[in-house]
């Protein structure tokens, strides 16, 4: 198995509170991998210090990045500590966030054509006298899109408000604007936040089917613990900021610390 | 899609039309108003780019109007009159000897404007809401402040006077045209979506790949392009231009333009700015004496509009058109009016 992405020791500090500690993570290719932990255990902090919202007071986020030198895979790790998030998107991570954030007014094709923007290679005047390589761009974006909208089953709405959608596909939305930044990596935050089991039911199916099907690495932090327990090869466990456990489904569920963690400890005892 | 080409010639031949006949027949009072409805469309546009389409909430456009009126004005003033001008201090060499035409002028200035839009955006653009449109008005004055003081440049608090009037209504709705042509190309493409991204959630814009740092001075620039063009129409259709004609006030007088139109919409702009000008011409009576032995209140027209922005702000946030525009399937659907059982409006 090859790695994809790793951090060293990467830590978050807000003054005088460590949000992270020594965060050691490894993603490797087509691998599902979830990170839980109690409420304010320091897992979206994690996700924004990989994806550049923040930058980690300590540590480094690095990237395996594939490159081609004389008809030869190469590789070589590529440090993207501090660098904006818009750069790290354009490397090949993509995110959603925990509470959804789309482009309310605009409609659900302008949302994923947006995403297609960081890609092109047209430039501004090209763009507003519609000189050939922009209309060229133009209408690969558009295909793209609607490509990505048919296989999430938003193809038919796609005039529409995107916050006049049902919430569950609005998430369905807010990854396929992900999937349009061709991403490598692909960060969920929360995905099965506020649906019923049916829903995160579907959820998993359509996380798996989109890891295959665009060749993802995918990291998730998650609470429904059907979800995560379903779909994760391997879970990372957080709390207080500091990582208690790792390892597969069945070693997270068997494991002394993360039950103590979940369900507190018995002070008596 | 080609039916909605000809309707759009067809309109603009009309326009040509009525501005061939306006130019012959109509008196010089109404062709001033004309030629201000046309030049605040510009403005309004040029505005409504930067604050409605891209949600920066700039309030410097008075300091680009400025820039391009200067430059405009010094680079079309005869040789003579500069001479007269300047009879305090003389102006600097070579600007003393230059004399270009109309369109080269009014190039240059929306460069220029964007040239310093773009300097001053580099560090002022990092801030948010209130605090950027406190830093640009800041900016503004300190433009308006630089020219007042600049005599060997700018002839300082004296102004310019004896400016060519070469705009007239073919320059003015001429530009509208163009700028109108160019913004709507603008926000319908790729560049325009990542405005209107960065409008909606920068977090979200940024976290999708969109520089904000280069979309955001890209759209300032872009803007203070046409509002250079703008200030450029307006100095050359005034005559004379001084520092205190860029106050605030003359930002209000756009921002009260788009806010009115609604912010991010090109047709509401266009409405509103001619509905404004209009309004201000037609409500003069309010500064005169109105009642017998109360005297006149001067200023009283201003109070017209600052109510009506309070009571949009208020009741009716989204303005004349919100964010929906102008199109011809649009208009024709107005008009045919479907029967209700096929879904038509009332």
């Amino acid at each position: 198995m090859m790695n994809v992405m790793r951090t060293d020791n990467i830590t978050m500090q807000f003054g005088g509170l460590t949000a992270v500690k020594d965060f050691n993570l490894e993603l490797n290719k087509g691998e599902i991998v979830a990170l839980i932990g109690p409420n304010g255990a320091g897992k979206t902090t994690a996700f924004n210090m990989i994806t550049g919202v923040y930058t980690p007071t300590g540590g480094k986020v690095l990237l395996n990045q594939k490159s081609t030198v004389d008809g030869k895979d190469v590789y070589n790790e590529k440090d993207i500590t501090g660098l904006r998030p818009d750069q790290i998107t354009k490397l090949g991570i993509a995110r959603t966030f925990q509470n959804i954030r789309l482009f309310k007014d605009l409609s659900v094709l302008d949302n994923v054509l947006i995403a297609n923007h960081l890609r092109i290679s047209s430039n501004v005047f090209e763009s507003i006298f519609k000189l050939p390589r922009y209309k060229r761009e133009e209408k690969q974006m558009v295909e793209k899109s609607m490509n990505l909208l048919e296989k999430v089953g938003l193809a038919d709405s796609r005039y529409e408000k995107s916050s006049s959608l049902p919430y569950g596909q609005q998430r369905r939305l807010e990854i396929a604007r992900a999937l349009a930044t061709d991403p490598g990596i692909l960060l969920l935050d929360e995905p099965a936040a506020g649906m019923n089991p049916k829903e995160s039911d579907d959820l998993t199916i359509f996380i798996k089917r989109i890891r295959d099907e665009f060749d993802l690495t995918v990291f998730l932090i998650e609470h429904h613990m059907q979800v995560v327990m379903g779909i994760s090869n391997r879970i990372y466990v957080l709390d207080y900021g500091i990582t208690i456990a790792k390892g597969n489904p069945y070693e997270i569920q068997n494991n002394q610390r993360v039950i103590e963690a979940y369900l507190g400890v018995d002070e008596d005892a | 899609m080609k039916r909605n080409t000809i309707y759009t010639g067809t309109a603009l031949l009309l326009l040509f039309v009525f501005v061939y006949f306006a130019n012959k027949h109509l008196d010089s009072y109404l062709l001033r108003i004309l030629n201000l409805c046309a030049i605040y469309t510009v403005l309004g546009l040029s505005m409504n780019l930067i604050n409605g389409f891209t949600g920066l909430f700039s309030l410097g456009h008075a300091g680009f109007m400025a820039v391009g009126a200067y430059t405009t004005a010094m680079l079309t003033l005869p040789i003579a009159t500069k001479q007269m001008n300047f009879f305090l201090a003389p102006l600097i060499s070579p600007l003393d000897k230059i004399v270009w035409p109309f369109l080269p002028s009014l190039l240059l200035a929306g460069v220029l404007a964007a040239i310093v839009a773009f300097l001053i955006g580099a560090p002022v653009l990092r801030l948010k809401g209130d605090y950027l449109a406190i830093a640009t008005l800041g900016f503004s004055e300190i433009i308006r402040v630089v020219f007042t003081n600049t005599q060997t440049v700018t002839n300082g608090a004296l102004g310019l006077k004896g400016i060519p009037a070469t705009t007239n209504l073919w320059w003015s709705f001429g530009t509208a045209v163009v700028t109108i042509f160019i913004m709507v190309s603008l926000i319908n493409s790729s560049y325009g979506r990542a405005f209107k991204a960065i409008r909606e959630d920068e977090i979200a814009a940024e976290s999708m790949g969109i520089s904000l740092f280069k979309h955001k001075v890209l759209s300032f620039a872009i803007g203070a392009f046409f509002a250079g063009i703008g200030g450029g129409l307006l100095g050359n259709l005034m005559g004379t231009i001084d520092p205190l004609m860029f106050r605030f006030f003359m930002t209000y007088n756009i921002l009260l333009i788009i806010v009115l139109g609604g912010l991010g919409s090109v047709t509401g702009t266009i409405i509103s700015a001619f509905i404004i000008t209009i309004a201000q011409e037609f409500l003069r009576f309010l500064d005169e004496p109105i009642i017998p032995n109360i005297p006149a209140l001067p200023g009283l027209r201003m109070v017209v509009f600052s109510i009506l922005l309070m009571l949009v702000v208020l009741f009716f946030r989204t303005g004349l058109m919100g964010t929906r525009e102008f199109s011809w399937d649009k208009f024709f659907g107005f008009f045919k009016k479907r029967p209700l059982s096929n879904g038509g409006a009332k």
